[in-house]
């Protein structure tokens, strides 16, 4: 990274939770000052946007003026306070390759969709796919099943790790498979069992997604869900098994934070350029001016 | 301002505006027979020239379809590849939404419509039905002649119904007034330019939809009260990527569309959304023949659309010229699925585009789109990509 040092933060607003990354960047640096994550449960986004912001400041003792750039990802008109704003692929890319250097692919699963996105060595995207409006490839899904079965969110994935029989549903409709859910609790099957048969089902279709999106190198999983250890294990087991896609599947503890973290990155890319135009523009213009 | 009065916010004014604009069944203008017991004639999106209207003492109605309203009727009259509009102009007729209306103009635009016409003879035989022919010579002595002659036969044709003659000096008022709203709307789309966060696209364009549904004085009241209420506003200027919208001059897109484009990250600061509106550049002269004055502009004061013929026109060198004239950075080609004028003429833009080493995006849509999502996505890459990589090596 080229330039003088300067701040930057990323606000990315997903549809059940906030995160906040705060940057230092510049002269080959880039450090992650500050990190914050909040659930919304039902408050006025804007409002957690911005006690997030303001408490992400607070950590790395930083003023808001000190921050050069901030830009939103997700829902972007829920950051009042940004300069400017990135598309959600864009920044899990840069966010993603920030957290694993050598990955080329971004896995990328929050609350309502998944989708997996080839990148190069630049974090730029060469490819995507994504689900479309179905559910079942979703944290929203996920949180849904834990809710039948009694259990925090967190608890999921070691309940799914636990597993040894693991219970399908029979389809992949969020709909459906949440009735078999019910029926499989009157059947008397364990939570762990239909926890691991829920990721399953969910890491087929994320496998999917990888497949047609040609990713054959390594992947970081990043978004919401990228916390779910049971998930990550039901993907790497389903690419074991199938010889179509040979990618590795990895994540990072900061991986929730890649479209925040990779939204402060970008930010700080456009900062320069809007810096380095205003220069020409001045320079053009004392030119142009009679001495 | 009087005293004690308050100004609106822009928010405000464009809510008033979208009412009026979506309301398909034209309350405002029932309202203003009621009120005046005037005439009423509407026209299809692209241009007419409505000072025609003016001048025959009738009211000029733009009818743009609709994409709020269920279609039951309409779909029976068309092939399932043929656009949307028609499919919802018929419906609006049949369903009585219309009947406000006693004449319609159904101005040269592609096969379809010029089809539209002639089903609207068979519907509503107690109607004018007008089919506005346009020039496709450019020579003065040939298809001026011959447009200036159309424009007298909708002249007659008016007054028949209104009982107005249109006489020179009627025209020649109208179209002074016409360019004062030209005027007008030519000031808020160079603000939109200069300042787009505090002129939204989605703002103007309800702004200038509900212009087709207003008598022209109390719709010029509110484009200069929005002026100053955009102009005064402070919203917030964002690192947004400045962006042409092309291809929506005859069917519109949702507004929805519209509002998905500014959520991406998109500044419009050019467009052709209801290209009637603002088909006429600049002022047209006073003197000589008002017939010969609206005929002539449609040669020498028009903007470039696939609608309108220009031999010898280097295709898509308008919209290089625009698109630098407004310092945008790309270009958003949104047509209406199954636009032949629209999609036809895209491929000779996007060359044109590329020469010129502007970046471009494309995407159809219909008025009644209801999901935004694939648009959000497609749009706020485009966007990304002109921010993060257009000067990358």
């Amino acid at each position: 990274m080229n330039g003088t040092k300067l701040h930057t933060g990323g606000v990315d607003v997903g549809t059940s939770s906030i995160k906040v990354a705060l940057f230092r960047v510049g002269e080959g640096e880039e450090t992650l000052l500050a990190k914050v994550h909040e659930r919304i449960r039902r408050r006025d986004p804007k409002d957690v946007a911005r006690r997030c912001f303001e408490h992400a400041l607070d950590d790395a003792g930083l003023q808001e003026s000190e921050v050069a750039y901030v830009a939103s990802t997700g829902e972007g008109s829920m950051v009042e306070f940004r300069r400017g704003h990135f598309y959600g692929m864009t920044t899990h890319a840069r966010g993603g390759l920030f957290l694993v250097p050598d990955a080329h692919g971004v896995l990328d699963v929050g609350a309502l969709h998944a989708r997996a996105i080839r990148i190069d060595d630049r974090a730029k995207v060469l490819g995507h796919r994504m689900t479309s409006q179905c559910a079942s490839g979703s944290g929203q899904f996920i949180e849904n099943i834990a809710r039948y079965l009694g259990v925090t969110i967190d608890e999921v994935g070691d309940l799914s790790l636990a597993s040894k029989n693991p219970e399908k549903p029979s389809g992949i409709c969020a709909v459906l498979a949440e009735t078999d859910v019910i029926n499989m609790v009157s059947r008397g099957i364990a939570r762990n069992d239909i926890l691991k048969g829920i990721h399953l089902s969910m890491a087929d279709r994320l496998i999917r997604l990888l497949r047609s999106a040609d990713i054959q190198e390594k992947v970081v999983m990043t978004g919401g869900l990228s916390k779910d250890e049971g998930l990550r294990a039901a993907v790497i087991e389903g690419i074991a098994k199938d010889r179509r896609v040979a990618c590795e599947v990895v994540t990072h503890e900061d991986a929730i934070y890649a479209g925040a973290i990779g939204a402060a990155l970008w930010g700080a890319v456009r900062h320069r350029t809007l810096e380095r135009r205003k220069a020409e523009t001045q320079a053009q213009s004392t030119a142009a001016s009679p001495a | 301002m009087e005293k004690g009065h308050t100004m609106r916010t822009p928010e405000q004014i464009a809510e008033q505006c979208e009412q009026i604009a979506l309301d398909d069944h034209l309350g405002e203008v029932t309202k203003w027979r009621e009120e005046t017991g005037g005439h009423a004639a509407g026209h299809l999106p692209v241009y007419t020239p409505r000072e025609v209207i003016d001048a025959a003492g009738m009211l000029p109605v733009g009818v743009v379809g609709s994409g709020e309203m269920e279609i039951i009727r309409g779909d029976a009259y068309f092939q399932s590849y043929i656009c949307h509009l028609p499919r919802s102009v018929v419906e609006m007729g049949l369903t009585g939404r219309l009947d406000s209306l006693d004449a319609m103009i159904f101005p040269a635009t592609c096969d379809v419509i010029r089809n539209l016409s002639g089903m609207w003879k068979l519907l509503f035989p107690e109607k004018l039905v007008h089919y506005l022919d346009v020039p496709h010579n450019h020579d003065p002595e040939v298809g001026g002649v011959f447009y200036a002659g159309e424009l007298r036969r909708l002249a007659k044709d008016l007054s028949k119904i209104s009982g107005v003659e249109v006489t020179d000096d009627a025209l020649r008022t109208a179209i002074e007034k016409r360019n004062e709203s030209r005027r007008l709307m030519r000031k808020l789309f160079d603000l939109r330019s200069d300042s787009p966060e505090k002129v939204p696209t989605s703002e103007l364009y309800v702004l200038m939809r509900a212009g087709f549904q207003m008598p022209q004085d109390a719709h010029d009241a509110l484009v200069k009260e929005y002026y100053e209420a955009a102009l005064a506003s402070s919203r917030p200027e964002f690192d947004n990527a400045r962006v042409v919208v092309i291809g929506s001059f005859c069917e519109q897109p949702p507004i929805g569309l519209i509002r998905t484009l500014e959520k991406a990250g998109c500044y419009i600061v050019d467009d052709d959304l209801l290209l009637g509106a603002h088909f006429i550049l600049d002022d047209l002269e006073l003197e000589g023949d008002p017939f010969t004055t609206l005929a002539k502009s449609w040669f020498d004061h028009a903007r470039s659309m696939p609608s309108r013929f220009v031999p010898d026109e280097v295709k898509g060198e308008y919209l290089v010229q625009l698109t630098k004239k407004r310092q945008a950075e790309g270009v958003i080609f949104a047509a209406p699925s199954f636009c032949d004028p629209a999609l036809l003429e895209q491929p000779m833009l996007q060359d044109a585009l590329e020469r010129a080493g502007i970046a471009h995006t494309s995407f159809k849509y219909a008025e009644n789109n209801g999901q935004f999502h694939p648009i959000l996505e497609q749009a706020g890459t485009f966007t990304d990509s002109i921010k993060l990589w257009s000067e990358a090596s």
